[in-house]
């Protein structure tokens, strides 16, 4: 049987900075599957790999067999994988619709000449789309703020609107980068109680998370990064349990 | 009432220019220097076509001046798919001084500096249009079409898209959009409505000559753009009206010819800085 997402042997170095090792791991369909390691680990560069926007120096990923290999991002959220940034990236002079609606897929009059010529059923397409948005929205939780711009939104609601936009995408792996830090304790716990309901409809999601309460709560599984090189792989209770990884997460930083 | 008139066109064409400028640099934020050389292509070819040994009519010379536009337009902007904001902005400011030299130079062409004179009045469907009237109906009717396409736009899908790429091109990817083919359609636009502009200028004026399309061209669109007010309709249709007012109203301040054309680059210079500095949203738009 052949992994849903697999990355073999990738290895990336920034100049004198050597970000990956041969790193390698797969992900199984349906689960919650979060990366922890130190600052520095390479979290953030696995993600940039899987999604195209860092072309590795060597390695491959393949996803439901298919090899993402020299795909630009647009073409890897074409062919299922969607991702969130560590700073949000949100178009902040544009409404919480407007940043859900560009992520939608195949909408007519993304281009000048239906604009232009064909005005009428552009504007039909979009109420329709306007309100599959909304529904996105209402799933996260930002149905009252749709119209509000982004600027005007409190950091958690800005966090909770950058996964409405992965959702907008149609993608079925989302990599969440961070989704939880800097919250509040209640918002903490609603992004938990979104991630969990994605899962249960269907979505395979990959997190970069440093909260180990959060990580004991939504984990499957978990992948421990080291260096650039995936150093264990276990349940949430293993890999906290384990002395020598503590030492690496917890003392490392002193 | 010929004075009249004669603004009232002159304005319309510097909307459609000012709507080209907008879109790639309040828009899209390719920030460009050298739409005045596109502006000028537009021109040059609408005045070629109408006073060829064998002529064409007003429209045919449009649209072929409208396609050349699209394509250099494209192609003038491509460095800026590879070179960002600033480095862009140099990119293009060389690009319109190559232009500029091209337009001066080129006598076989152009006429060099001293211009291509009696390009004749346009005519509709065979119907010559004489007098300054009609023409100016003519540019009116340019007006409205580029408003209706830019409102069109910019209510679509496009539009939104637009926006986004213009805060953030990588976040855009991430959705799942081809930034690239959205950069191009915009130049593609923005060349065509400067087409436009550079045809209908070319026949309002029945003169064209190099410092029409020269550097300072380009930067008295965007201080058309600043002041009127970036991304919006209204911004770019309040700029150039304005503007274009000013130069009559220093004529009423009773000052020499020869200081009234410096005193006016010296006014839009300190416009533009002002704004920039003031009210960087300009009259009634949005932020550059």
């Amino acid at each position: 049987m052949t992994a849903y997402l697999q990355a073999v042997g990738l290895d990336h170095s920034f100049g004198g900075l050597h970000a990956l090792r041969e790193c390698g791991f797969d992900i199984e369909q349906g689960r919650i599957t979060c990366l922890v390691g130190p600052n520095g680990a390479g979290k953030t560069t696995i993600f940039d790999a899987i999604t195209g926007f860092l072309r590795p120096d060597e390695g491959h990923v393949t996803f439901r067999g298919r090899s993402l290999d020299g795909l630009r991002p647009q073409a890897i959220v074409h062919a299922g994988i969607a991702r969130t940034f560590q700073n949000l990236r949100l178009f902040t002079e544009l409404s919480a619709l407007d940043n859900v609606l560009v992520a939608l897929p195949q909408q007519f009059a993304e281009e000048p000449l239906g604009a232009i010529f064909r005005p009428l059923h552009a504007a039909r397409s979009q109420s329709q789309r306007r309100a599959d948005a909304l529904r996105t929205l209402e799933h996260v939780g930002l149905a009252d703020r749709a119209r509000e711009t982004v600027r005007n939104l409190s950091y958690g609601e800005q966090k909770l609107l950058t996964v409405a936009r992965v959702l907008a995408t149609g993608a079925e792996l989302l990599l969440l980068d961070e989704p939880a830090s800097g919250l509040s304790a209640g918002a903490l716990d609603a992004v938990m109680a979104l991630l969990r309901r994605l899962q249960t409809e269907g979505k395979t999601l990959l997190v970069v998370e440093h909260n180990t309460r959060v990580v004991q709560q939504i984990a499957d599984e978990v992948l421990f990064l080291h260096q650039g090189h995936l150093m264990a792989r276990g349940s949430p209770q293993q890999i906290i349990a384990d002395p020598a990884l503590a030492e690496i997460y917890f003392g490392g930083a002193i | 009432m010929d004075f009249l008139f004669s603004y009232l066109a002159l304005a319309a064409i510097y909307v459609v220019l000012g709507l080209s400028t907008n879109l790639l640099v309040g828009i899209v934020g390719i920030f460009s220097v050298s739409q005045a050389a596109v502006f000028g292509v537009g021109a040059y070819i609408v005045a070629h076509f109408l006073m060829a040994a064998d002529p064409l009519s007003f429209l045919p010379a449009l649209a072929i001046a409208i396609l050349c536009c699209v394509t250099l337009n494209i192609l003038v902007t491509l460095p800026s798919l590879r070179v960002s904001g600033d480095y862009f902005v140099v990119t293009s400011f060389g690009i319109q001084l190559l232009a500029t030299a091209v337009f001066t130079n080129w006598t076989s062409g152009t006429g060099g500096a001293s211009g291509v004179p009696g390009i004749p009045p346009a005519d509709l469907f065979g119907y010559p249009l004489e007098s300054t009237f009609q023409l100016m109906l003519l540019c009116l009717a340019g007006l409205l079409l580029a408003c209706l396409c830019f409102w069109l736009i910019m209510r679509a899908p496009f539009g939104r898209l637009l926006r986004a790429i213009r805060e953030d091109e990588l976040a855009v990817a991430a959705a799942g959009k081809n930034v690239l083919r959205a950069k191009v359609s915009a130049a593609a636009l923005a060349g065509g409505f400067a087409g436009v502009a550079g045809g209908l200028y070319a026949t309002f004026l029945s003169f064209i000559d190099p410092s029409s399309f020269d550097l300072d061209a380009s930067i008295l669109l965007l201080t058309m753009v600043v002041v009127g007010g970036a991304r919006t309709l209204a911004g770019s249709i309040v700029g150039p009206f304005l503007l274009l007012a000013m130069p009559q109203l220093l004529t009423l301040l009773e000052i020499p010819t020869t200081i009234a054309a410096t005193a006016r680059q010296l006014i839009y210079g300190l416009l533009l800085i002002a704004f920039m500095l003031f009210r960087p949203q300009g009259l009634l738009g949005e932020r550059l």
